[in-house]
């Protein structure tokens, strides 16, 4: 039996674990799973309601029948799919191996602490990705290279206005409009000038959202699941405001 | 092509004397970073780089670049560049907080505005007709030069879209073949490699993934790809292909 000391220790602990999954773009039925499996470790239920911005979560003494409930704010994490993996990996850990909860929670500070991936790094990969799409939609070498460039401009604006804390749709309307006024330079030149400026702002299309908003869905989080898609649905809004208005300074026309 | 040369012909017969009035002031502005650096020198210096972006977009592209066809599109883009100084200015980022470095590099670009009109004197074109020190390549070199020798922490943002006009300035030596752009694509390379190694070497004591030395080798494999890319239009532009064959 656990002392109430215990359980909210334990029910602030797994707040922590199932926030910090579902802010890093866990979908909704993993976390709780996750949660679930060191719940289950520990000797306890945990029960887990999740929304946009804040999760509900109660934990259970099995053998007393005392519940604890919080709600927690989700925080906004930057998506790192190795981390994720990392977290559901602690969870089969705790399972397997019956941690205690001092020694699961030493694991996950380790794990949240490992380095995030180099700012620059994931700059020029994106600028690469980006690129590699204006190849496979058949632009030709010139528009790779002006959508490569212009994808640098885009992320990098993108970066410093994440850092400076601007708000999350205007980043997504300044990037979007910074990308494609660059690759709009691709009018000059005798080259696949349409496929680089529909290209330039694919890196902001937000998959992760529309992805986990559909499994959401299809595993009964229906509320979650709009919710994502709404905020997915907004922000491609947002492309597209960046991207009209290029257009109608470039060519006078949104076609 | 023509229309090219003679809006340059325009804007320089109209305003070599404000030409000669910003180089000089940017030649002062420049002297004191390097002798006598002070915030006020430095406050300065960003005024002088905005009102120049500011130039380059209202008086070269909006004013005299009227006939060229998307020149609101390229005055939009240095007067982007403009804000980017004023909000370097606001912030207080530390762009220009550095004394001297690389000197020799940075050098050879703060005369490059200079070698520019040099070049096509030497191509054979005469004034007003010709390369001038303050138009958009020459400013993109002053400003990359600026940066290298100064920042204590490059504005990366500005450093891309000086990328991005490096590569433009590219494509017009393979287009339109306007030879002296490619001096801009040529300095670029090496700057951008200069920037970013600086910053690899300053996670040296920290962790980083992947780690500084990765990111080393992919920045020399990256740069020397842009560099490769860079001779090719080269050659292609002296036609030595056709003679080797």
């Amino acid at each position: 039996m656990k002392t109430r000391h215990e359980l909210t220790e334990i029910l602030d602990f797994i707040a922590e674990y199932a926030t910090y999954l579902l802010g890093s773009g866990v979908h909704t039925s993993r976390a709780i799973r996750n949660s679930q499996r060191i719940g289950e470790s520990l000797g306890v239920d945990i029960q887990l309601s999740s929304f946009q911005r804040s999760t509900i979560l109660t934990v259970r003494d099995e053998e007393s029948g005392e519940a604890l409930t919080r709600v927690v704010k989700i925080p906004a994490l930057p998506i790192s799919f190795e981390r994720n993996s990392d977290l559901s990996a602690l969870s089969w850990d705790a399972l397997d191996e019956r941690l205690p909860l001092a020694e699961i929670r030493r694991r996950y500070a380790l794990l949240i602490e490992k380095p995030r991936i180099d700012p620059i790094f994931v700059l020029v990969t994106v600028g690469l990705a980006n690129a590699s799409f204006c190849r496979l939609f058949g632009g030709d070498w010139t528009a790779v290279a002006i959508v490569f460039t212009s994808t640098l401009v885009g992320f990098a604006a993108r970066q410093r206005m994440q850092a400076h804390g601007v708000n999350h749709f205007l980043i997504f309307i300044i990037a979007a409009f910074m990308a494609s006024l660059c690759a709009s330079v691709a009018l000059r030149f005798d080259c696949t000038a349409e496929t680089a400026l529909a290209t330039s702002v694919l890196f902001l299309v937000p998959g992760v959202p529309l992805i986990n908003g559909v499994i959401d869905i299809v595993e009964g989080h229906i509320l979650i699941g709009c919710s994502r898609l709404i905020n997915a649905l907004l922000l491609i809004i947002c492309i597209a405001v960046g991207l009209a208005a290029t257009l109608l300074m470039v060519k006078d026309s949104l076609l | 092509m023509e229309i090219f040369w003679n809006t340059i012909a325009d804007y320089n017969a109209a305003t070599w004397p404000a030409q000669l009035l910003l180089t000089g002031i940017g030649a002062v502005l420049t002297l004191l970073l390097y002798k006598r650096p002070s915030d006020a020198v430095c406050t300065a210096m960003k005024i002088y780089m905005a009102a120049l972006n500011f130039w380059i977009a209202g008086i070269y592209y909006l004013v005299y670049g009227g006939p060229r066809e998307y020149h609101r599109m390229l005055a939009l883009f240095w007067a982007i560049m403009g804000c980017i100084w004023i909000y370097d200015l606001v912030v207080k980022h530390a762009s220009l907080s550095r004394k001297g470095h690389h000197t020799l590099f940075a050098g050879i670009l703060f005369v490059m505005p200079l070698v520019y009109p040099l070049v096509s004197l030497a191509l054979g074109r005469t004034f007003p007709m010709m390369t001038s020190p303050v138009m958009p390549c020459s400013v993109a070199v002053f400003t990359i030069g600026l940066m290298l020798a100064f920042a204590e922490r490059v504005n990366i943002v500005l450093a891309m879209f000086l990328c991005h006009w490096a590569l433009i300035g590219l494509s017009k030596v393979y287009f339109f073949g306007i030879p002296e752009d490619y001096l801009l694509a040529c300095s670029v390379v090496p700057a951008l490699y200069l920037f970013f190694r600086e910053y690899i070497r300053s996670l040296a004591g920290s962790a980083s993934k992947p780690s500084p030395r990765v990111l080393n080798a992919l920045l020399v494999v990256l740069c020397a790809i842009i560099g490769g890319f860079f001779v090719f239009t080269l050659l292609h532009q002296f036609n030595l292909f056709t003679e080797t064959i």
